[in-house]
């Protein structure tokens, strides 16, 4: 070739930082996301979260114009939190920067602070999360908007003097990572309940995008999640629970903004780090593991052995975020799969290892390797498979030309049986 | 630079929104708080994405392209599918300091060498706009070194909304594009067009053209919809530009009917009678005795024949109610493809309509029981729809989740349609979707389960 360097992405993997925010604005219960930028900025991302969850997304925007871009964009934040009050009226609104926004060096932090301190009215409780597009991931804009949201709720003296009340339900604090399905949020819930602790899903996309009929029929904010009154209490919580391997730089933040003993897991998938867990819960809360949970290890054990065949001699590809890459890795890896490619946005030396060759960078690295069996990656990469007639297993985000994938979900012992079932199938038609 | 759009853009003199804007500029604001459309980015892609052997990069950090490519639903004759690659050069902090023009530049080449395109569309956007990098200058001279058109196209997204960008999009192919190459002799009938804002969403231009063709009209260029490059080039060489559901590409027709003295009209090919009409009025404009009276008679088999094939639907959808909240040319001409359907239309959407637009629905609507909706807000939708008791909603995707969970059956109309509702085919698709999704016993089912609706 005329020219080596590519310097360009084709088909990317990654997604903005401030798309990150917004996904953790919306596990918030009753909350509205304001994207601080152009239309653009929060119209791309209302329609592909919309599709990705099917789900009315509450994203709105600021509707920068070039008059703001240049001479300060201070008017269109403030009034687009006015028009969201007046015509929403929800408990929470979260704001995401853009690039536009960051470049003109405005201090946005600084005009919502000053608005906030004018107004008297009863205000929705407002977070902003600084996410230029130009620096970070997904992932780290999804861990902005986590770390201003504890500084918010850590940083009021009457939090740091409040007593501790003997309650009857003890509360643990569960931070998980972007990657997570609704359903995972839902499984690792109902797991921490089963210990009799009360879980506060920090943020709950369980709860808000699990795809449910509200009661209250069409809404336009967000329709369940992390309620503004537990999250005034997280610091009564009994322990904290970090779970993602990209959530790893935030739990040292996490522990101190909370004040409380903060347990680490890169990732709660596969057969030992799902006994991790179990056991530390079982520990903490004085409570024997439940049968149900006993009754599924056996299980997975069980599938690891029934599947394992199917996946003797065979290639596996891998492009996802950092989180699920670890996660599925490290069920395959257990399984004794043969992970040959791994892509991510950046790049891991704990998790590297497992593959044969690790790159960060773009689905397009998919087109070097087109006769591995099984591509694990998102609805982008059909460009390769329908090429290549590989199978595809759809996992990570964008999901966009599927249905259901809110409802699968990979962690616990059952999330690996899930995926261990449904590679091997793939890799039996392929 | 070009940190502002063109002031042209905001006087058009074929758009009826021109001089009853209060400054002129009316069709650019958007309301802080609100949930608008897109951008003056997603505007111009939405144009020139669907040319098959042409590359699309963006110019722009990750958010504009990586959150949200691969998701057109414009179909192609071609196998290979590059043109729907998401190309970005994802500037980052580093860029951002020393500048991306480079990176621009290596990206290009690039992709020129892998791929082969016939051109390559360059898109500007917010961050380098703003920085100043000289998007023009790289696309001269690598237009001169690889010897295709490469095209910068200026469209960040404060300048504008979705409607802009349209328009940008056709500036740009009227700048750098059409008129850089002749027909071949045997590809012109006596009777050329062009289709101008069809960008065959689920295969509809493939059943325009049918009809077209049986009709005994050559359609020469389609803008854009399973366009090559080389047909957009010698695009000015049709005897007719026919603007199909785009306002915003009006500017288009009237920049080649001022260079090339093009004349150009407006159709819609949404149901039976809107297509009879948009046949017959660019047979008119031919003037041909013989063309006329085969158009005629096409006409009337395949009327006839579509009236068979929807009549049970029709006799179940007589005075069935529909809520119509879709933009601009849809707003009217799905009036009367419901109308033709037998269906009453309660409200319909005008919120991105013209003055225009505004009065064929009235000319449409003989009694003036239609409600025109100028607030898309999703709660008075809803409202209006329990109101008058409406039997569907139709709308964009936006809209599904609004409808839906309120228990109203829905079919969406817009970009992420699941059928091509265009021409005579297309009259029975929605014939039978519509039939189908209001006979549905779910909402039923579900409204008796939730007690609390």
């Amino acid at each position: 070739m005329m020219n080596p360097i590519k310097n360009i992405e084709i088909n990317p993997l990654q997604a903005s930082s401030s798309l990150g925010a917004a996904m953790f604005f919306l596990g918030i219960n009753n909350a509205v996301v304001l994207m601080h930028g152009a239309v653009g900025c929060a119209s791309f991302d209302k329609v592909t979260l919309t599709k990705h969850f099917r789900e009315n997304i509450p994203i709105v925007t600021t509707a920068l114009n070039e008059y703001g871009a240049i001479l300060g964009g201070t008017d269109f934040l403030t009034s687009g939190i006015k028009n969201i009050y007046e015509k929403m009226k929800p408990d929470f609104i979260g704001i995401a920067s853009s690039g536009l926004t960051e470049t003109s060096g405005e201090d946005i932090a600084g005009i919502i602070r000053d608005f906030k301190e004018k107004q008297d009215l009863p205000f929705s409780k407002i977070i902003y999360a600084g996410t230029p597009d130009y620096k970070g991931s997904l992932e780290d804009g999804y861990m902005q908007a986590m770390l201003a949201l504890l500084e918010d709720f850590s940083g009021k003296e009457t939090y740091k003097t409040f007593k501790k009340s003997k309650k009857l339900t003890k509360s643990v604090n569960v931070f998980c990572p972007v990657s997570f399905t609704p359903q995972d949020f839902l499984e690792l819930r109902e797991a921490v309940g089963y210990f009799d602790l009360k879980p506060v899903m920090i943020p709950d996309l369980g709860l808000s995008l699990d795809g449910h009929l509200d009661e209250r029929g069409y809404l336009q904010t967000t329709a369940g999640g992390l309620g503004i009154k537990d999250l005034e209490n997280i610091h009564n919580s009994e322990f904290n629970i970090v779970t993602g391997l990209s959530l790893g730089n935030a739990v040292k933040s996490i522990s101190e903004l909370t004040g409380l003993a903060t347990y680490y897991f890169p990732n709660v998938c596969g057969l030992k780090n799902s006994d991790k867990l179990f056991n530390l819960l079982s520990e903490l809360s004085g409570k024997e593991i439940p049968e149900k949970y006993k009754r599924q290890r056996r299980q997975l054990m069980d599938a690891y052995l029934d599947t394992h065949f199917y996946f003797l001699g065979k290639d596996i590809a891998l492009a996802l975020g950092i989180d699920l890459l670890d996660s599925f890795s490290t069920i395959y890896s257990e399984m004794g799969a043969n992970l040959k490619i791994g892509i991510s946005t950046k790049f891991s030396n704990d998790i590297k290892y497992r593959f044969l060759n690790f790159y960060e960078g773009d689905l397009d690295l998919l087109d070097n390797y087109r006769n591995v069996d099984l591509i694990v990656s998102n609805s982008n990469a059909g460009f390769y498979v329908k090429d290549f007639r590989i199978p595809l297993l759809k996992a990570g985000f964008p999901l966009i030309d599927e249905i259901g994938h809110g409802y699968k979900h990979y962690i616990l012992y059952r999330g690996a049986v899930n995926l261990a079932v449904e590679s091997a199938n793939l890799l039996n038609k392929g | 630079m070009h940190i502002t759009a063109k002031e042209e853009y905001f006087d058009e003199p074929a758009c009826e929104h021109n001089g009853v804007a209060k400054d002129k500029k009316a069709c650019k604001t958007a309301t802080p708080g609100s949930s608008t459309g897109g951008c003056a980015l997603d505007g111009a892609y939405i144009v020139l994405s669907p040319i098959k052997d042409a590359l699309n990069i963006v110019h722009a950090p990750i958010n504009c392209l990586g959150n949200s490519y691969n998701q057109r639903t414009s179909e192609t004759t071609q196998r290979e599918n590059y043109y729907m690659y998401g190309f970005t050069t994802a500037i980052n902090e580093n860029d951002l300091i020393f500048g991306s023009e480079d990176k621009l530049r290596q990206g290009i080449i690039y992709v020129f060498n892998r791929f082969k395109p016939k051109a390559v569309f360059i898109y500007n956007t917010c961050v380098p706009a703003l920085t100043g990098e000289d998007i023009e200058g790289v696309s001269k001279e690598l237009a001169a070194t690889l010897k295709i058109p490469v095209v910068p196209v200026f469209s960040q997204g404060f300048s504008g909304n979705k409607n802009l960008g349209n328009k940008i999009a056709g500036d740009a192919l009227f700048t750098y594009i059409i008129g850089r190459k002749e027909p071949e002799i045997d590809l012109l009938s006596d009777y050329n067009i062009n289709l101008i804002g069809e960008y065959n969403i689920r295969g509809e231009l493939f059943l325009i053209k049918k009809a077209l063709k049986q009709a005994g009209i050559n359609v020469l260029s389609t803008i854009t919809g399973d366009a090559t490059i080389e047909e957009i080039m010698y695009s000015h060489k049709a005897g007719l530009n026919v603007v199909v559901c785009s306002k915003a590409l009006i500017y288009l027709a009237r920049k080649m009917k001022e260079k090339y003295g093009l004349p150009y009209i407006e159709g819609s090919f949404f149901g039976l009678t809107s297509t009879n009409k948009a046949i017959m009025d660019i047979v008119n404009s031919f003037g041909d005795y013989e063309l006329t009276c085969s158009a005629k008679k096409y006409i009337k088999i395949r009327t006839r024949n579509t009236e068979e094939n929807i009549y049970e639907y029709k006799r179940f959808l007589t005075g069935k109610k529909a809520l119509l909240y879709t933009g601009g040319v849809k707003s009217w001409s799905l009036v009367s493809a419901l109308n033709d359907l037998g269906m009453k239309v309660i409200a319909t959407g005008v919120k991105k309509s013209t003055e225009e637009d505004k009065l064929r629905i009235k000319e449409i609507d003989e009694n003036g029981n239609i409600i025109m909706l100028d607030n898309g807000n999703p709660v008075n939708l809803i409202k209006i729809a329990r109101e008058e008791r409406v039997d569907i909603i139709l709308a964009g995707g936006r809209n599904q989740y609004t409808a839906i969970k309120s228990l109203i059956p829905f079919l969406d109309v817009n970009q992420e349609r699941f059928n091509p509702y265009t021409s005579y085919e297309g009259m029975e698709f929605l014939a039978k979707q519509i039939y189908f999704e209001i006979k549905n016993p779910l909402f039923k089912l579900l409204k008796e389960s939730n007690i609390n609706l």
